[in-house]
Parts: C-alpha cells; sequence; structure tokens
C-alpha cells in the first residue's frame, strides 16, 4: 500500500492521471500532459487541454529544471503528517518548458515541497525566489513516486529574494 | 447592463452571537439568524417565500431552516462554497425573483467554525492523499493561508510590499472591532503586535490570520417596490459580480499568472460597470479579511489603488474610520467573528441605514458621536455608498455595491 508520512496514498481506480503521474515518478521520470491537439503541455493532471479543450494527451517527459517563483515557509503544521516536517518550505517552481505561454505571466509552475538530499524539508534560510531547483523523486510504496524539487548547483535565475524576519 | 440597478434591496438583517461555544447546532444558529432578519425587516413567516444558503458541508439545509419557522418555500437552494458565496446568492436571489419563482429571498450562513467544521479541518484526523490533494495536500499545504501565501509572497517581491504595511489591516479592523459589542476580538492592536505575533506560515503572522468563531448570519433580498413597504430604509443594489474567476481556478491557478493578481481584476468591470460609478464614489468597503492580504490584494483589484500599490493604500489611514474610505467597520473576519462574508454585507446594510450598533447610546435612532475612539463610535458619517469585495481564493471573488 502506498503510504507517506503516515498517511495513506489512495489514488482511485477511476484516476488514471494521477497514477501514470505517480507510476512514472516511481520510474524516475518527471511527466504532464501533452496535448495531442496542440501539443502544449499542462498541469496540474486534467481532463481537457485548457488551450485548445482537446480532450487527447500522451505523457511527456520534461526536464525536471526550474526557479523558485514564490514561496512560503510553514512554520504552524496543520495535519498531523507535518507536525515534525516543520519548519518546511513550500515552493511554486516555474518549470523551464513552455515559460510565458500561452501569455506573459503563464507557465507551468508547479508546488512541491523544497527538499535537501536526505528527502527532508530543506533549511528554510536556504529559500529564495530566483533560486533553481531539480526535480528528485521521493518514494511512496507500490511503484509509486512522488515528484519533488531540491536546490540545484546551477547559479540563480536572478539575484535571489527572500523575506526578511 | 444596468437593467436591475436599484430595483432590489437587502431589507432585514439578522445575527447570533459571535462565540467560541455556541453549544447549539447550525440549524439553532441559522433559525435565529433568519428569524431575527425577519423580525427586522418585519415580514411574517407567510411573506419569506425563498430561501438560499451555503455550506461547506457543515451547516443545515433550507428546508429544515424554514421548516422550524413555519415558511413554505416556493424556491429555495443551498449551495457549496465560501467567502465568495454572499454576493454570489444575492444576485441569485436577485434573479429568482426577476423570474417569477419567488418574491421574498432569505439568505444565511450557519456555521460552528470553531466547535466543529474548522477551515483546514481541526488536525485531528490523518489526511488521505488523493485526487487534487496529491498535487498541494502532499506536499505540506493543507490549508486556506498556506495555499494563499504564495500568492500574498510574490506580490511581496515583485512591489516591495512589507510586513508592516499590511500589518495596517489588522490595525484597522481591531480600532473598528473595539466600537462593536457584538465583536469577538475587541482588543485594538498595533503593528508591532502584529509583527511580534507568531509565524503561522511566512509571510503570515498569527495576527494576520482572521479568527474562527460559531454563528449564524442573515439577510433579506426583495425588490425595492416591495421594500418600500417594509420597516427598515432599504439598502439599494446597484450592482453584483458573483464567483468571478481567473483562469484555471479549480484550486490549482498559479501556471496563470500574474499570481498576485485576484480574481477582483475580472470583476471590477462588471460591478462597477452595473452600478454606473468608480471606486472613487463608494464610501465604505468591506473587503474580505480572511488574511490581511486578501483585503489588500482585492482593494488593489478593484481599483481602489494600482496594482502593487496595495501596501501603501492599506497602511495610509485611508481604510481606517475616520479615513477616506473605512474597510470593514465591524471589524471583519479578523476581529469581530468569522462568517465567510455575510457579516460584511450585513454591516454596508448597517452602515448605509446609519445604524451601526456601537457603543452609542442612540444608535439605533440613527444618532452618532463620530468619535471614534475605544468604545465609541463606528458609524461612518453619510455613508451612501457601500462595496463588498467576497473571496474564496485568489482565483474566485465576488462582488456588491449597494447605496441608502
Amino acid at each position: 500500500m502506498a503510504e507517506f508520512l503516515g498517511a495513506r496514498v489512495a489514488i482511485a481506480p477511476n484516476d488514471p492521471e494521477h497514477l501514470g503521474f505517480l507510476e512514472a515518478a516511481g520510474k524516475g521520470r518527471f511527466v504532464l500532459q501533452r496535448c495531442a491537439e496542440c501539443s502544449k503541455l499542462r498541469y496540474p493532471v486534467g481532463n481537457a487541454c485548457p488551450f485548445c479543450t482537446a480532450l487527447g494527451w500522451e505523457w511527456a517527459e520534461v526536464s525536471g529544471k526550474g526557479t523558485i517563483y514564490s514561496y512560503e515557509l510553514v512554520m504552524h503544521p496543520i495535519h498531523p503528517s507535518f507536525r515534525d516536517q516543520v519548519p518546511y518550505p513550500i515552493v511554486l517552481v516555474e518549470l523551464d518548458e513552455q515559460r510565458g505561454v500561452p501569455s506573459e505571466h503563464d507557465a507551468l509552475r508547479v508546488l512541491s515541497m523544497l527538499v535537501n538530499h536526505e528527502d527532508r524539508p530543506e533549511s528554510i534560510e536556504k529559500v529564495a525566489i530566483g533560486l533553481r531547483v531539480e526535480v528528485g523523486f521521493t518514494d511512496l510504496g507500490d511503484g509509486l513516486a512522488l515528484p519533488r524539487f531540491h536546490l540545484s548547483d546551477e547559479p540563480p535565475e536572478h539575484t535571489p529574494w527572500s523575506l526578511k524576519g | 447592463m444596468t437593467r436591475l440597478k436599484d430595483r432590489y434591496a437587502i431589507v432585514g438583517i439578522g445575527m447570533t452571537e459571535i462565540s467560541r461555544n455556541s453549544g447549539r447546532t447550525t440549524r439553532a444558529l441559522g433559525v435565529e439568524a433568519v428569524r431575527a432578519a425577519m423580525v427586522d425587516a418585519g415580514l411574517g413567516a407567510g411573506e419569506v417565500d425563498g430561501m438560499l444558503s451555503y455550506h461547506g458541508n457543515d451547516s443545515t439545509s433550507s428546508p429544515t431552516i424554514a421548516g422550524d419557522l413555519g415558511i413554505r418555500l416556493n424556491f429555495y437552494m443551498d449551495c457549496s462554497g465560501g467567502g465568495s458565496s454572499t454576493e454570489a446568492l444575492i444576485g441569485i436571489a436577485m434573479g429568482v425573483i426577476e423570474a417569477g419563482m419567488c418574491n421574498v429571498v432569505a439568505i444565511f450562513r450557519a456555521m460552528n467554525g470553531y466547535t466543529e467544521a474548522r477551515i483546514g479541518g481541526t488536525g485531528r484526523q490523518a489526511p488521505v492523499f488523493t485526487g487534487a490533494s496529491l498535487e498541494a495536500g502532499i506536499h505540506g499545504m493543507n490549508a486556506a493561508g498556506q495555499s494563499f501565501a504564495p500568492s500574498f509572497m510574490r506580490h511581496m517581491y515583485e512591489y516591495g510590499t512589507t510586513s508592516e504595511q499590511v500589518a495596517h489591516v489588522k490595525v484597522a479592523h481591531s480600532k473598528h472591532a473595539s466600537n462593536n459589542p457584538r465583536a469577538y476580538y475587541k482588543q485594538r492592536v498595533t503593528v508591532e503586535d502584529v509583527l511580534n505575533s507568531r509565524w503561522i506560515t511566512k509571510p503570515l503572522h498569527l495576527l494576520d490570520c482572521c479568527v474562527e468563531t460559531d454563528n449564524g448570519v442573515a439577510i433579506i433580498v426583495t425588490s425595492a417596490e416591495r421594500a418600500r413597504s417594509l420597516r427598515q430604509k432599504p439598502a439599494y443594489i446597484m450592482g453584483v459580480a458573483g464567483r468571478v474567476s481567473k483562469e484555471q481556478p479549480g484550486g490549482y491557478h498559479w501556471s496563470r499568472g500574474p499570481i498576485s493578481r485576484v480574481a477582483g481584476y475580472y470583476g471590477a468591470p462588471i460591478v462597477f460597470g452595473q452600478a454606473g460609478i468608480g471606486p472613487e464614489d463608494v464610501d465604505v468597503t468591506g473587503s474580505y479579511d480572511a488574511f490581511t492580504f486578501t483585503t489588500m490584494l482585492q482593494l488593489e483589484a478593484y481599483g481602489f489603488c494600482k496594482e502593487g500599490e496595495g501596501g501603501g493604500y492599506v497602511s495610509s489611514g485611508i481604510i481606517e474610520l475616520g479615513g477616506k474610505r473605512p474597510n470593514n467597520t465591524h471589524g471583519g473576519h479578523l476581529c469581530e467573528g468569522y462568517t465567510h462574508g455575510i457579516s460584511h454585507v450585513v454591516e454596508s446594510v448597517r452602515q448605509l441605514r446609519g445604524q451601526a450598533d456601537d457603543y452609542c447610546p442612540n444608535w439605533a435612532a440613527g444618532e452618532h458621536t463620530y468619535d471614534y475612539s475605544e468604545g465609541g463610535c463606528r458609524q461612518v458619517k453619510d455613508a451612501e455608498v457601500t462595496m463588498n469585495l467576497g473571496w474564496a481564493m485568489p482565483a474566485t471573488g465576488s462582488a456588491l455595491i449597494m447605496h441608502r
């Protein structure tokens, strides 16, 4: 049974989209849906293309590289699963693929807990907008894994910014 | 576009006590609130024939409330939703009356928001990660503040908005609550109090977050024609926008930007277009305050200041009683209590009637001191036009403009 932080990971039998996403991650692949008509990628998983309404799609592997677009630092846990994780950073990662599509301020932005190389929450002092990140895979059991991002060795995309105090 | 302007009105308002220990069911809270609104309007059970409510599977449905009060309904609907609901349901009420389906509609929200169903959960049950929670919850994003925070942080990055500036929203609302006998938190706070309160999720301090309470609130909507023969001065509806959304609003809206621009950006032309006025004509705002940032982003989206200048606007004194355009004169969700927005509309009605129920001895007669010091008045002098800005999340919002 797939499990994460003491909670069940339950993919509904009629939800092949989420299953496929986590199965691919289980094989070390970070995949997004690509529209069969207009070829645009989308995230999160959905049942039609939000850019052209087409229903057909296929999985497409992407680089898993991106830049921190925004973030927060969770200091007070709500759900029991995260009680021993605080403080932890949640980042909004703007992927390298398809930036500025379909218009200037749009991009593929993926939420993730920012983790370190031990797969634990990254130190909150290290988080900043503009830093480069890369995807990794956290095992969930049952052949499934969760893509989560960590800081990469690449230089920041722009002068890093973080909330002082 | 202005076809229904001034043709409908809010004629009754009702509220229960605000507490953290109601000791009653949502049924009891809903019944008391609806009845209070009926008494306020001077309407008997035989004169209310429509009912609307909103809930998060945490309330009691309209037929039960109506049944308890001996009301036979010609129309009712209970819909799922939170802070963007009140204004949207007011628009629906106007529509069903216009369609000839019923004549007088009570709208209520009843919730034990502290003792039963807390926003973000009680923390007692372990979550199961499934469906959409595989994109947010599993990464540790499990509550409203956590899910809005990236939008708030991006605004700080893009525009240099500071925690100090935004703290002024709590300062203003606490000042207003100190003149509201019903408010759960009546104590005035300072910017330092906000900044010194513990972090919940950066950039949100504890005092940037609203209170959770148990309460029931109701309003009654009917035609302007019917309104004129009722007990209270009608609050006439000039314009309404309901659940206006950004692209991809289904919870995961971050791929469409700018993420610090909220849905009100799209609601503004609708609601101002109907009303035939602009932000400069509004005397009092009721901008949803689940968080301090929420108020700021909405005031910005509706054009009360330019995009990016919200921090300056909310810290300028404009939004305080005595300022040019006070916001949430009842203390809002940050201080008065949490009702998913409907109490903000109730406060607008009170302001338009000149009957803010403050500490002025004869407030009910419309007599106010306009002395806004602690324990005093909270009536805005000559309030003619109010505007409510509802919020479900950055990607969904509603709005309402009324005049006296």
